[in-house]
């Protein structure tokens, strides 16, 4: 591949990753520490440290894959399948042991009713709490989040394997630092907490993805400064 | 089927128990030093008056600090590895049997350490709200800390350790070995970020929201007017973090266990399914194969691991719904005070 080529797909696949993971990030409910007492809708911990284990979870499961296919699409179709399922478990894991552990119903403190199964929230909820465990809405929610993301993370291992030509563990540690990168930049806009594409704050995502561009491209062009000035091109 | 077909799945199925014991005591470890997101209230209750005998180090968040021992583990096990196996070339396992739990060994030393600072530094700050440093509380808390934590890095080494060396197991495929493409210190990183990940998002729940609060009362989320007012007596005298490792050890530590044993499990064996559909693995012992029929069984095994991963993961979303209808029913509206 030329090196104008490979700058314009690297940068392009970079970029397009970390909005996937501005915007995943966006989607998967996050509690942090409240959530750990049960006081806010979500998962216990924090923003980039879930993102970042459910996406790196589909890096593993991606860079096997991408040692038997050469498809962009099902390598970070795998990736996202990963990442969706490591969400998944976590997220109904976490409702057992509130539900088993603690005698909490999941409810989601910032809707009345859940916007997809039309199920009542207001009278499950603990007073002075932000809602608790992970309802349904949250659930999808972070399900449809995890796959955008971990497509995001597979889509840059791929491109930095393949167009850019880095060595499999190079690409792997650069595609989670460019993720983080702009995990941080999301979690920074959540501030702390978000139950799902159904809470407020989502509205804010237009921000996350305007500052995700510009990180991401000079990521990519970093990359292809690496990759070229390493003679890897 | 081949006979190596079937030792590889069922390796798998010793990757997802190694997956099962590391977490618990991921989880475990945590509330014995008190780390990750219940911290807060442990670092709040001195403030609000509540001076406690509960240790506290919060040295980052808990994929972060887990992923700096695994890594070290696996770093310092890698080197061992490269030094020590050409000299037995016909068994490297041998050397595995040194190389990992030394690895583990400097890692749990590393972790010592950061639990120290981490806890003395954190409690010294709060000279100001009159908070002691208690010496029995530190020194009987290093020893917990550090054996749970070498299990957990054990375990998460080991996993490392199997899958980059799987290829030795699948000798058939000399053109194409099933060794993960990262090397051991990465996946020993990589595994560290997720045991830390799930540990902090699920076991938490069981010692922030019941054992830290237990005096409070059961079966709500803990309101914010009593945050910082954690539970300090124990069931005889006063309470420290060794018998809240105990209870824990009942149900969280388990369930988080199960939920990244699961995790590894379905990623697994998703993958393998989805290489034995494609026809990826039926050619075993075949060395020699076209280019063309690799890429088509390499396309073919990838499209059957993403619906297989696609089935789990409507069959989650169903199993959440079935079990938060299941609660409102069961629970029904809250009807406290």
């Amino acid at each position: 591949m030329e090196p104008i080529t490979a700058l314009l797909v690297v940068v392009i696949c970079v970029i397009l990753g970390g909005e996937f993971a501005s915007i995943g990030v966006h989607l998967i409910p996050v509690g942090g520490a409240p959530a750990a007492m049960g006081t806010a809708t979500g998962i216990a911990t924090g923003t980039i440290q879930l993102m970042l284990g459910a996406a790196v979870v589909g890096l593993f499961t991606a860079s096997s894959v991408a040692t038997f296919t050469n498809s962009i699409l099902l390598v970070s179709l795998s990736g996202a399948v990963g990442a969706m399922m490591m969400m998944g478990v976590v997220m109904l894991m976490a409702n057992i042991i509130y539900a088993f552990g603690a005698g909490v119903v999941p409810v989601s403190g910032r809707v009345a009713v859940d916007p997809i199964t039309r199920e009542s929230q207001t009278e499950y909820k603990t007073p002075q709490t932000d809602g608790h465990g992970v309802p349904n809405v949250s659930y999808i929610s972070g399900m449809v989040g995890a796959l955008i993301g971990g497509a995001g993370g597979a889509l840059m291992y791929f491109a930095l394997l393949n167009y850019a030509n880095f060595p499999a563990g190079v690409a792997g540690i650069a595609a989670i630092s460019i993720f983080v990168a702009n995990a941080i930049i999301a979690a920074y806009n959540i501030g702390g907490t978000i139950e799902g594409f159904h809470d407020p704050k989502f509205k804010r995502i237009h921000k996350a993805i305007f500052s995700s561009f510009f990180v991401s491209l000079f990521c990519g062009v970093l990359v292809w400064l690496t990759a070229n000035l390493g003679g890897l091109l | 089927m081949p006979i190596e077909v079937v030792l590889l799945f069922a390796w798998m199925l010793v990757i997802a128990f190694l997956a099962f014991i590391a977490c618990t005591f991921e989880d475990l470890e945590s509330d014995t030093g008190s780390q990750s997101n219940p911290n807060s209230q442990v670092q709040l209750a001195a403030q609000v008056g509540q001076v406690n005998r509960f240790f506290n180090k919060a040295i980052s968040g808990e994929p972060l600090s887990n992923a700096m021992y695994s890594a070290t583990a696996g770093t310092v096990a890698w080197v061992l590895l490269q030094k020590f196996e050409p000299l037995v070339p016909d068994a490297k396992w041998k050397v595995a049997i040194l190389a990992i739990p030394l690895g583990v060994l400097a890692a749990a030393m590393v972790h010592v350490i950061f639990a120290t600072t981490a806890h003395c530094g954190r409690t010294a700050a709060q000279k100001r709200f009159e908070q002691p440093i208690y010496l029995d509380v530190l020194y009987g808390h290093l020893l917990p800390i550090a054996t749970h934590g070498f299990m957990t890095t054990f375990c998460i080494t080991s996993i490392a350790y199997i899958q980059s060396n799987i290829g030795y197991l699948a000798f058939g495929l000399e053109n194409h070995p099933l060794n993960h493409p990262f090397a051991l210190p990465l996946l020993c990183f990589i595994w560290g970020i997720t045991v830390g990940s799930i540990g902090s998002s699920t076991g938490d729940i069981h010692y922030g929201t019941e054992r830290e609060f237990q005096d409070r009362p059961f079966g709500e989320g803990k309101r914010v007017v009593y945050h910082g007012k954690i539970t300090r007596y124990a069931d005889c005298g006063i309470r420290t973090q060794r018998d809240i490792v105990g209870f824990c050890a009942k149900f969280g530590g388990p369930c988080t266990g199960l939920t990244f044993g699961l995790i590894i499990l379905f990623e697994n064996y998703r993958t393998l399914v989805g290489m034995r559909l494609g026809g990826f693995l039926s050619a075993l012992p075949a060395i020699t194969r076209p280019e063309e029929m690799f890429i088509l069984a390499g396309d073919l095994a990838a499209i059957w691991g993403i619906v297989v991963g696609l089935l789990i993961g409507i069959a989650l979303t169903a199993g959440n719904m079935v079990l938060v209808k299941w609660l409102r029913k069961r629970y029904g509206p809250f009807v406290g005070v």
